[in-house]
């Protein structure tokens, strides 16, 4: 893999007119916070397509307060836009009852934050089989599944631990876990390795392209290091709220 | 829908074990002396209303009372009525009684009481006053010259108003009666008696042959008591007795207990009230601990409802916790009423004017004290938990 980045494009539109539809369609997305009487616009009119072709491990990057996460939030249904349009798989999203929106989130996102977000009650095993359980899979199938994905990142032996007695990077490989046992269509990763060591965070990078290469995952991960560029295939460039380019990462 | 349930009882049970054991204990506790109060004070009046009824059956009228027709004083061939109502399938006992007031002295006390006279070998199948001598001795048929007293007119046994009475009358002791219709006698004290109930142990009785020396007449009574086998079927006794021909009036014991239907509501009242109490105490307590669970959890819901779990579950699964503690609460309760409670109030029964009262401890009242707390403490796990996920989930896993 090559990893130096090619200015793609540098507009608020991906382009176009393909005929494929992409798995991930954002057009013109506001969100606007209001406190009091002020009103800050965390993000203003983004619009991009991913995964119009094979599956994407895309970057969202930007400073500090440029709308990363807000926009992660957004298209991980977690909030809700003040406007514009959000078409997964061909569907509005932004249509659904709130139910249906959870419905579909455990259906067919997984997430991983940067703080683990393990429930701390549960063992490695209960809190990967859980989002399973909830889709209303047979007891033995969860477990069955969560010993294996448990398996796929390597904590195949911490199955009965819980998260206070894990390192931050088997935590967050829980969290990786948990977030793949339904097999979502998605992962909606927000600074993963930030709160990791290099070696940890090197492993939970490694993991996110081969989980996009081997089981073709697209993923979506808010980072501030410019060397997870390396790992990526494009690049969302976020400025106050605005896109501001794609990078494209030659392979 | 199966699933959701499924879901939220692991999450709930998941909680109980790994949560805090001693608030939990705590809580739990504190469910059980909710359920154990409310269950006390409605089962304590129970045994209050209870032991009155008891009383006013057991020593005063029996089960059913027949009274002289309407503008008599007296009823009439008493011997053949008393044969017609004994040869009733289920009738226990049968006692005619002739009352006249007097006025007795003894030295330099004195006081109006009302006379009973009574055949002792019909009394003692129908009232259990001879059970309750507490000195001397029972009357008999024959006797003449001897009255029973009741430690109410006898004072000196623990009466409940020593200041009525003679002063201290004891076995042996003669003293005066001047009856109503003037006739004057002085008896022997034969025995006295206590049943503890003020109504009862302020009578004095007299055998039937006496008091036909008095008033010169036979054959006659004030009223007749009946005890039929079974307490509760007064009216079907009634209706067998009027198919009988007895004209005269026949009464349940109920319609004697007047004060008791009132004693009754006002217990009904505070039992109300001090259980709406408790309930509400039960209730904010459930609420602060769901409450706190929610607020120390906040993150952990808003993780919940971002991996997809539905609000649903996440609500159901704090009702199921209050439900877990409540439940817990209510087999304590039940445990410290039936292995504690009960036990010391059987042994150990309270002195009231109306006679021992000990706990009356039914299950239906049981039900409905623990329904109740189960529905107030539920009900009261539910808010907090539907405050927590009316947040959104940002709000939820980053807000302060």
């Amino acid at each position: 893999m090559i990893n130096i980045a090619k200015e793609d494009h540098i507009a608020n539109e991906y382009p176009d007119g393909t005929g494929k539809q992409a798995l991930l369609r954002i057009r013109n997305l506001c969100r606007t916070y209001i406190m009091g009487e002020v009103r800050v616009p965390a993000l203003q009119n983004v619009s991009f397509d991913i995964g119009r072709e094979d599956p994407e491990f895309v970057a969202i990057m930007g400073k500090s307060g440029s709308g990363k996460s807000t926009l992660l939030h957004q298209l991980g249904l977690l909030d809700t836009p003040t406007s514009g349009e959000i078409i997964i798989g061909g569907e509005n999203v932004l249509k659904m009852s709130e139910a249906q929106k959870a419905r579909f989130r455990l259906e067919r996102f997984g997430y991983v934050f940067q703080e683990y977000a393990l429930l701390p009650e549960l063992t490695a095993l209960e809190n990967v089989y859980l989002p399973a359980m909830a889709l209303g899979r047979k007891k033995k199938e969860c477990f069955k599944a969560a010993r294996e994905v448990l398996g796929q990142v390597g904590l195949g032996e911490r199955l009965d631990h819980r998260p206070r007695e894990m390192s931050g990077g088997e935590q967050q490989r829980v969290a990786i876990a948990r977030a793949l046992i339904n097999k979502p269509d998605i992962l909606f990763a927000d600074e993963p390795a930030a709160n990791l060591d290099s070696v940890s965070s090197k492993q939970v990078l490694e993991l996110f392209r081969k989980l996009n290469r081997e089981m073709g995952l697209t993923i979506l991960m808010v980072t501030h290091e410019p060397e997870d560029r390396n790992y990526v295939d494009r690049v969302i460039w976020l400025k106050d709220g605005e896109l501001e380019q794609h990078m494209e990462m030659l392979k | 829908m199966l699933s959701d349930h499924k879901l939220a009882l692991f999450l709930a049970q998941k909680s109980i074990i790994k949560g805090n054991k001693g608030t939990l204990g705590l809580t739990i506790f504190i469910m059980s002396l909710v359920f154990v109060n409310s269950v006390f004070v409605s089962s304590l009046f129970l045994g209050l209303t209870n032991t009155i009824n008891d009383q006013i059956i057991n020593t005063v009228y029996g089960t059913v009372v027949i009274e002289p027709k309407k503008d008599e004083k007296f009823i009439d061939d008493v011997y053949s009525l008393k044969q017609k109502i004994s040869r009733v399938p289920g009738v226990k006992g049968v006692s005619a009684q002739y009352i006249m007031g007097s006025v007795m002295s003894y030295k330099d006390k004195n006081g109006a009481w009302s006379v009973y006279s009574i055949n002792p070998d019909d009394e003692v199948t129908v009232t259990t006053t001879h059970n309750f001598i507490i000195d001397g001795e029972y009357l008999s048929k024959l006797d003449e010259n001897d009255i029973l007293l009741g430690k109410e007119i006898a004072g000196g046994y623990g009466g409940d108003d020593e200041s009525r009475s003679l002063g201290g009358v004891k076995t042996g002791d003669s003293i005066d009666v001047l009856f109503n219709n003037g006739v004057k006698r002085t008896y022997r004290v034969k025995g006295i008696f206590g049943v503890n109930f003020q109504r009862s142990d302020n009578i004095a009785y007299i055998s039937q042959k006496e008091m036909t020396s008095v008033t010169g007449m036979e054959d006659k009574a004030s009223q007749i008591l009946i005890r039929t086998e079974d307490v509760g079927n007064e009216g079907q006794f009634i209706k067998q007795f009027l198919e009988l021909g007895i004209n005269e009036k026949i009464k349940p014991w109920q319609d004697y207990a007047s004060m008791v239907k009132e004693i009754t509501q006002s217990f009904d009242i505070i039992s109300m009230l001090i259980s709406g109490i408790g309930l509400f105490v039960a209730g904010v307590t459930i609420f602060i601990i769901i409450y706190m669970n929610t607020i120390s959890k906040r993150r952990q819901i808003g993780i919940s409802r971002a991996v997809g779990i539905k609000e649903s579950v996440i609500i159901n699964s704090y009702f199921i916790q209050a439900l877990f503690i409540v439940m817990s609460g209510i087999i304590v309760g039940l445990l410290i009423v039936f292995y504690i409670v009960a036990p010391w109030f059987i042994a150990h029964p309270l002195d009231f004017p109306m006679g021992p009262v000990s706990l009356l401890i039914l299950p239906e009242n049981v039900f409905i004290n623990a329904i109740s707390l189960v529905i107030a403490a539920s009900a009261a796990g539910l808010i907090p938990s539907m405050m927590a996920v009316r947040e959104t989930i940002i709000e939820s896993m980053w807000g302060d």
